[in-house]
């Protein structure tokens, strides 16, 4: 999945978060492979920012002053309804490993999560796997989708393009990500190209975007912080 | 009999009796009214012992009070009936101008009015405090109050006709001026309510805003040092302790503490990440009914230890909750190691993790192969497993 970026053009990234010596560090930490070419600070610098830059990610904090009191009031979610129709994709940070938040990120458009204690490395890998249009799961946020689902509780889809339950293909997907597989180490526990786990991972955040589950509208909006 | 516990907190400090320090407020007040002013202010400002409880007083004073005005009522009514008879056909004679001084309303009245004043004053203010007592009793007590001073008023009102608005003018001013001072002691009260309710507000908001400023700073630049120190350096797992701190602390309130498996197994994970190089990510699915104590805990605790001990790097711990049985996975990034070629003395794998899981009814499995990366403990204890 890294193919795409090493070989051409670095990726074009802007940084969205409210700290800025995190965004400086972060900056210092990114691989070559990745260009940062705007911070920015609040939702609405950021909306402007990626208007003007059309980066292809947006490495976005879900915690983002300037959104009190509007219809989105997490600072990511105003960030990505404001920017819709610009064609980027967005890779959330957050700082709480809690997934309720970003679930709310999540169904608002963006592509990923990752914590913000991830090393540059990391962030770099999943900056490029965003970019190539995969979905970037962490083992936390595997473990609530399975939670959201009913997984756990053996809700198996019975059609795969049903929305508010999981195939049991992604189910043991999502169990191996959770358990803390890469995608390749999936690919050779489930005896499927990588190609396919990216797909199946594709799938679960297309339902997670998409469902209409109580689970998932509850969580989002009962928990604030963690 | 303590009134509101200053004379007896007076005694402790100035390590006397209580009944004496009230004789000598008693005689202060007699000489001049002193005494009552000091007790007064001594009440106002000197703090509640610590962990003290709001005194409960043995007598029912406002009910006394009530009592007593509710007798002088009876005065009032009887002296106004005798009074309006008496007067018209006798006239005025004796020291004071009355015929029958006793058959007066004036002392009645004035008695009536100071002792449902007081009883008022005393519901309200200094019972509603009385953990025995309360609010409801302040009401009652502030109503019987109003009706006594109500009863008084009407009594005398006639009296005006007969002997001039004039004569009895203080007695009907007087009930009134009770009346408001009732009612001032009540709002004094919602208003020192709407007062501490906003202070516990501000407070709250305080807290909330503490937090977001904590979480927006303090664990964004811990994150940060953990980002760029290295997932096992020293100041890593300092700052990644820190964090875990922090964030207790600063929600503690919002997740009770239960001591179930996945809780028990963070915490273990904090506590491994100090004493060894390791960063453990601990997920958990599902509804686990398992507790703490039991003995797939105590597996998995241990086999935590292994990886964190023999690993290091990043350990990742799946806790799934199904309804039919508990999983639990731990899994490594290290060199990996042959189970089979495990020495018999390894008491650590064979004992505490297979051995244990097998006497709870449970299965423990472990793969590993020096040309795969990690190892993998696979825990699973069937729900109402054999336990002990």
């Amino acid at each position: 999945m890294t193919d795409a970026a090493t070989a051409g053009e670095p990726l074009r990234v802007v940084i969205v978060d409210d700290h800025s010596i995190f965004r400086s560090g972060l900056r210092a930490d990114l691989d070559p492979s990745v260009l940062v070419v705007g911070e920015a600070a609040d939702v609405d610098s950021a909306v402007a920012v990626i208007a003007a830059e059309r980066p292809d990610v947006v490495l976005l904090d879900v915690h983002l002053p300037g959104a009190e009191g509007t219809a989105h009031s997490l600072g990511g979610e105003a960030v990505i309804v404001g920017s819709a129709g610009t064609g980027t994709r967005f890779l959330a940070l957050s700082v709480s490993d809690a997934a309720a938040d970003v679930v709310r990120v999540i169904r608002a458009g963006a592509r990923g999560y990752i914590t913000k204690g991830s090393s540059g490395a990391d962030v770099s890998r999943a900056v490029h796997a965003v970019a190539s249009g995969d979905a970037v799961f962490s083992p936390r946020l595997a473990g609530f989708v399975l939670d959201a689902f009913g997984a756990a509780a053996g809700e198996t889809a019975a059609v795969d393009d049903e929305l508010d339950r999981l195939s049991g293909r992604e189910q043991e997907v999502m169990r191996l990500i959770a358990r803390g597989y890469a995608y390749k180490e999936v690919a050779q526990e489930l005896f499927i190209s990588i190609k396919t786990v990216e797909t199946h991972v594709s799938s679960v955040l297309r339902k997670l975007q998409l469902s209409s589950r109580h689970e998932l509208t509850a969580w989002a909006s009962e928990r604030r912080l963690l | 009999m303590a009134v509101t516990g200053v004379a007896a907190g007076l005694a402790e400090h100035l390590g006397t009796s209580a009944m004496r320090v009230r004789v000598l407020v008693v005689a202060a007040t007699l000489a001049g009214g002193a005494g009552a002013l000091f007790y007064v202010w001594c009440w106002m400002f000197m703090p509640m012992a610590a962990g003290e409880q709001t005194p409960t007083r043995r007598v029912p004073v406002a009910w006394l009070l009530i009592c007593g005005a509710g007798i002088a009522v009876a005065g009032v009514l009887a002296a106004a009936q005798q009074d309006a008879v008496v007067r018209v056909d006798l006239p005025p004679v004796g020291p004071l101008g009355y015929t029958w001084v006793f058959w007066s309303t004036g002392p009645w009245a004035w008695t009536a009015t100071m002792a449902a004043t007081a009883a008022g004053v005393w519901g309200g203010v200094i019972d509603r405090v009385d953990p025995a007592r309360g609010p409801r009793h302040a009401v009652v007590v502030r109503v019987l109050a109003v009706v006594v001073l109500a009863v008084v008023f009407l009594a005398v009102l006639p009296l005006g006709d007969v002997r001039g608005v004039r004569a009895v003018l203080g007695e009907l001013v007087l009930p009134l001026i009770g009346a408001v001072i009732i009612a001032a002691s009540a709002l004094l009260q919602a208003w020192r309510q709407l007062v501490d309710d906003r202070i516990g507000r501000v407070r709250e908001e305080q807290r909330a805003a503490m937090a977001a400023h904590l979480h927006d700073s303090v664990l964004q630049t811990l994150a940060l040092i953990q980002n760029r120190s290295g997932a096992s350096s020293e100041v890593s797992r300092i700052a990644r302790a820190q964090e875990r701190e922090l964030r207790a602390w600063l929600y503690d309130g919002d997740s009770p503490a239960d001591s179930d498996l996945a809780t028990d197994l963070r915490d273990y994970a904090g506590a491994l990440e100090l004493d060894y190089p390791v960063r453990i990510e601990v997920v958990s699915t599902g509804t686990s009914t398992e507790r703490a104590s039991g003995e797939l805990a105590a597996a998995a605790r241990e086999a935590m230890l292994n990886a964190a001990r023999h690993a290091g790097g990043e350990i990742s711990v799946y806790i799934e909750g199904a309804a039919s049985a508990v999983d639990v996975f731990i899994r490594d990034r290290g060199a990996g190691f042959d189970p089979a070629a495990v020495p018999a003395d390894r008491w650590g794998v064979r004992e505490s993790i297979i051995g244990r899981m097998r006497r709870s009814g449970g299965t423990a499995a472990i793969r590993s192969a020096p040309d795969v990366t990690g190892t993998e403990v696979r825990l699973s204890l069937p729900t109402g497993g054999r336990r002990d």
